[in-house]
């Protein structure tokens, strides 16, 4: 049961249509995402408490990896928005490159998992047949040009996976969204977590002007 | 010579392992604004130091700590054992304040944008010690109102992915709206104790948990 009702409980099976508009049964329209294989944590608190001192590794890996992808949900604008640069291969498979590059659902069964729920939900031929395609009308792309911007953009998510994915991934698009602290107007103000958490030298002091008085670690005035 | 300073530099190795084994645990007190993490924090104080004196004063108003407060060499006594920590309480942390929140609780504008400057300086503050000075962590969560926030899902990783023991506590059961199993299904990999640190319910299991967690 891959998604649960965070309000009745009530689940869901991978990909399930039922919960776009809302819990059928409360109306509920948050749910918590399990994984295949966590369903042993299944909640029931009374029976027997968990083990936190003692965390697999992985279980610290997931929670972080759950976490970022929640927090990347309320933060990206349209998460069902397919990425732009993935669209192009995705139909036609060009020629030389099909089987050479590992798809993402190799990765992961997480991925698997979503990539079969994305195509359940929106199978290619239902897409609108008129997507912009401004390539066709000045510009026809060659298959090699086709095959660098694959390549080009799998490697860069590649890489990202491998180090830590969906921390790095978290970090990268709120530092682009602001920097530590943001000052609308005085007396309001947005702050970047992860930025704050981040940084070595430490903020003591803000002025309306957006300048910080840090303090910073002694090592760096050693010099 | 040489084996005298052999001597003396076994005898301070030993020191201080023996003084490292005794350095009480620093225990920073997380959550959201207005979870009742100074109640709590006071609640400790006051149950088990000599003067019982307070951490900080509490307040309806949010962000009413914005400053982190130490309280060191708690004493907690459990089955005979004594786990010896210091309490740190931390400014409520958030993404957004806004000083037009506080007019609402009756507040000049000044006084408003004062401590909404003083509330974004204790965020950065309670994040720069997450990140250098706890050894463990005890998050507090107003159980009537919703865990699942943008706040809580991203400190509870950063706790996480820094291996930092850490006591998810369900505050505020003396109120009706509580739901202690909404936050258990929020955090299921994390134990969730339940407790009301205003009217001081539970907090035995709490001191129980806090041996067993941090001792």
């Amino acid at each position: 049961m891959p998604h649960q009702c965070t309000d009745c409980g009530r689940t869901f099976d991978d990909g399930s249509k039922e919960m776009l508009s809302g819990c059928p049964d409360c109306g509920g329209n948050k749910f918590q995402f399990r994984p295949g294989g966590v369903d042993s944590a299944d909640p029931d608190p009374d029976a027997e408490p968990p083990e936190p001192p003692e965390p697999a590794t992985d279980g610290v890996t997931r929670a972080v990896g759950s976490a970022a992808t929640a927090v990347r949900d309320l933060v990206s604008p349209d998460p069902a928005e397919p990425d732009p640069e993935a669209d192009p291969s995705d139909g036609a498979t060009s020629p030389g490159q099909a089987g050479s590059t590992p798809s993402p659902a190799d990765t992961a069964p997480e991925d698997a998992a979503q990539a079969s729920a994305r195509a359940d939900v929106v199978p290619m031929e239902e897409l609108p047949s008129d997507t912009p395609e401004p390539a066709d009308e000045d510009h026809t792309p060659t298959p090699d040009e086709h095959d660098e911007t694959t390549r080009h953009g799998e490697t860069t998510t590649t890489d990202e996976r491998e180090d830590r994915p969906d921390l790095a991934d978290l970090r990268e698009e709120l530092n682009d969204q602001f920097e530590s602290i943001r000052v609308l107007e005085p007396g309001q103000y947005e702050l970047n977590l992860m930025e704050l958490y981040d940084r070595e030298e430490y903020i003591i002091a803000l002025q309306e002007d957006g300048k910080y008085t840090i303090q910073v670690p002694e090592r760096w005035k050693d010099g | 010579m040489g084996i005298l300073t052999e001597l003396k530099s076994s005898i301070s190795r030993a020191a201080s392992t023996l003084f490292s084994a005794e350095d009480p645990k620093r225990i920073g007190i997380y959550g959201p604004p207005n979870a009742g993490k100074t109640t709590l924090a006071n609640r400790i104080a006051r149950d088990w130091t000599e003067h019982g004196d307070a951490v900080g004063p509490e307040s309806e108003i949010p962000h009413e700590t914005r400053r982190a407060r130490r309280k060191e060499n708690v004493e907690i006594e459990r089955n005979g054992k004594t786990v010896d920590i210091d309490i740190v309480d931390t400014p409520g942390v958030t993404t957004k304040v806004d000083y037009t929140e506080f007019l609402e609780h009756d507040m000049e504008e000044d006084d408003a944008v004062r401590r909404s400057r003083e509330a974004t300086e204790g965020v950065a503050e309670a994040m720069h010690w997450l990140r250098e000075d706890v050894d463990g962590v005890i998050y507090v969560l107003d159980s009537a109102t919703d865990p699942f926030t943008q706040v809580n899902t991203m400190l509870i990783g950063i706790i996480e992915s820094q291996d930092l023991p850490v006591l998810i506590l369900a505050n505020k059961i003396d109120l009706e709206e509580s739901s202690v199993q909404r936050i258990r299904n929020a955090f299921p990999q994390h134990e969730t104790v339940q407790v009301s640190a205003l009217e001081g319910d539970n907090m035995d299991e709490v001191y129980d948990k806090i041996a067993e967690y941090f001792g």
